[in-house]
């Protein structure tokens, strides 16, 4: 399903191009897929090496300098990371060289469904499907400084490790929002057209049927009568908070990473319906002006400068490209 | 003439009180919620924040309905009277003092007075207005029961003495005053007069498809098609596209069309692209097209409660580089 979405996408971007592609200015941007980033599963660890195995099955060898970090729920060195951890890894440039690991990080967006003791069922939106998200001792009272109200119906946004089909909570990625998820604040009035670049936070989410390394970006105001995908149903997300013009799957948009000034274009391949009900804001290097505008896939989010285990990041997004 | 004055405030007081409490039960009806967004309630902790949603909003109607009662012989009077008007002095005097401590904390919030109408952030201005409303109240404190004499406010314009007509002038002063200090003033007419740009217009796929099918774009390519329903239908900002399949020349090829989200005459383009080789065989349609984009204008604030301390509201014409 989640190819099928895709392919409609890389289709619908044809098919736009061939329409305005002469016409300077409307056209879009091609999307690129990571270049520095790499996913994949440690098959061993040493102070120098780090060998995995990447999506496609194949060994890859990355050389870890003393500046390279890793995290596997706080911060630790490359070389403790055990074998069969599944990795995110951006390099240093093209290089074989390891910048940045991240090692079975997970992350729960959504709105709370049900609360057991101390795992929480969540809601993660049109075709996410629901989360599992469990406390321990040592991270909820973290984690309940900043979701002071973990009951249905609010939301919750936190990342951790992931261990099988539930994620340990570890991190707060942000702070509660007050409202209930179904009475999201309304968007302000704007006179005039949309402008096209729109500044605000960008997010990550965890790919469900797609393979962690696929660039690509979940958009919380789709088109509600073109639907997720072909023959799916709208997506269900909330009046965003930040007046964002309707997109549909394989809209582009170029993306601007605010903090380290990277940018590239990332197709929409998803409906953000999770993001949408977030009108918090990122504090990654500064506040930004808005809430969620983009929720980004891991690859694209790290190859864009982004720090999985932070969040967020402030982002300036062009829509067409 | 002062005393018809003094008069006159009991009845404006009372819409007053009735009008509020009759905006946050819209904006209550809407959300689903009595306590979101609003104003001084979010300064309680979250716990009491609903009761004292709901008690703000009874005792507004309470005094307004109690106002309008006691204002001539109808209830217990005078110290019926007298009871409810102090109550109305001492609400706006909590208020007031309410409204400077929400600035000092919160000065993202809006006041709530109103309802959804009073999402602006709190001012001098919503502050002067709320002194003025106390004053006012003070000055129905020991007003004798309103009779229909040619000293009041009606039947004096309609004798036309002096007097009268120099009451309907400080009135309508009044009036004016309190409509200068109220955000909600601009804000309503806002909301009258607002259209949706067009990238957040809806626009259905009926409507599309419909508008399409009148245009001449259309006729010239409908012969290529073989198939009368299109095979996907997608949206990008302000255009609608509707991709179909057809034959030129024995070549399988899909023809594409882009359809403006305007009601009348929409600007429509197509293009015939090969199916297999994506090759771009014919283009057309430019005429009519939209005038160059405008800059947004930004036409009231984020209604959104910033999870952070202190939010900065960001806008659109801020993030527009």
């Amino acid at each position: 399903m989640a190819y099928e979405r895709r392919d409609v996408a890389r289709r619908r971007m044809l098919l736009k191009k061939a329409i305005f592609s002469s016409t300077g200015g409307t056209g879009p941007e091609t999307p690129r897929a990571p270049g520095h980033v790499v996913t994949g599963t440690v098959l061993d660890a040493s102070p120098h090496i780090l060998v995995i195995a990447n999506e496609a099955g194949a060994e890859e060898r990355f050389a870890l300098k003393e500046t390279t970090s890793a995290w596997r729920g706080a911060a630790v060195p490359p070389a403790s990371l055990s074998p069969g951890c599944r990795i995110v890894l951006r390099r240093h440039g093209q290089r074989r060289v390891a910048e940045r690991i991240w090692a079975d990080i997970g992350r729960v967006t959504g709105t709370i469904v049900e609360r057991t003791g101390n795992m929480l069922l969540v809601d993660q939106g049109h075709t996410r499907g629901r989360g599992l998200l469990v406390f321990s001792d040592r991270s909820s009272a973290r984690i309940l400084v900043r979701f002071p109200k973990l009951e249905p119906g609010y939301l919750i946004d936190v990342i951790g490790v992931r261990r099988g089909g539930a994620v340990e909570g570890l991190v707060p990625a942000t702070s509660q929002p007050p409202y209930h998820s179904d009475h999201v604040p309304r968007a302000a009035l704007v006179r005039g057209h949309v402008p096209d670049t729109i500044s605000g936070s960008a997010s990550w989410h965890e790919p469900i049927d797609d393979p962690p390394g696929l660039a690509g970006a979940a958009y919380p105001a789709l088109d509600p009568s073109s639907g997720c995908e072909a023959d799916a149903g709208p997506c269900d997300s909330a009046v965003s908070c930040a007046r964002l013009p309707y997109l549909s799957i394989g809209s582009t948009l170029v993306v601007r990473n605010d903090c380290s000034g990277a940018s590239g274009g990332v197709q929409v391949t998803a409906c953000g319906s999770a993001a949408s009900r977030f009108c918090d804001r990122c504090l990654t290097c500064g506040m930004s002006p808005r809430g969620r505008i983009v929720e980004l896939t891991m690859a694209s989010f790290v190859e864009l400068g982004g720090d999985l285990h932070e969040g967020c990041f402030k982002t300036t997004i062009r829509i067409g490209g | 003439m002062l005393a018809a004055f003094r008069e006159v405030q009991i009845p404006l007081l009372a819409v007053l009180l009735m009008l509020a409490c009759a905006g946050k039960a819209v904006r209550a009806a809407r959300t689903r919620s009595i306590d979101q967004g609003i104003g001084p309630t979010t300064m309680f902790p979250l716990n009491l924040r609903r009761p004292a949603a709901m008690v703000m909003c009874a005792l507004e109607l309470g005094l307004g309905v109690m106002l309008a009662a006691t204002a001539s012989r109808v209830a217990a009077w005078p110290t019926a009277a007298t009871v409810v008007r102090l109550g109305v002095v001492l609400l706006f005097v909590t208020a007031t003092a309410a409204l400077i401590e929400l600035r000092a904390h919160r000065p993202d919030a809006g006041c709530g007075c109103f309802g959804d109408l009073s999402g602006t952030p709190v001012s001098l201005r919503t502050i002067a207005r709320s002194a003025i409303f106390c004053a006012a109240a003070a000055a129905t404190v020991g007003v004798p029961p309103i009779r229909l004499t040619a000293g009041a406010i009606i039947p004096g314009a309609a004798h036309g003495t002096l007097e009268a007509r120099l009451l309907v002038v400080l009135v309508a002063t009044e009036v004016a005053l309190l409509g200068a200090l109220s955000p909600e003033l601009g804000e309503a007419l806002v909301r009258l007069g607002y259209r949706e740009p067009c990238e957040r217009r809806m626009f259905s796929r009926r409507r599309t498809l419909a508008a399409l099918r009148s245009t001449r774009v259309w006729r010239r390519h409908a012969a290529l098609l073989t198939s009368t329903e299109p095979t996907d239908m997608w949206r990008d900002l302000c255009w609608r596209y509707a991709a179909y399949s057809g034959q030129v020349a024995g070549r399988e090829a899909a023809i594409v069309f882009a359809v403006y989200a305007r009601r009348w005459s929409p600007p429509v383009r197509a293009a015939v692209v090969d199916a297999m080789t994506g090759e771009l065989l014919a283009r057309t349609g430019r005429r009519g097209e939209p005038k160059a984009r405008r800059p947004a204008m930004y036409l009231g604030h984020d209604d959104v409660p910033v999870t952070t301390s202190r939010g900065d509201k960001g806008d659109f014409a801020r993030t527009t580089h």
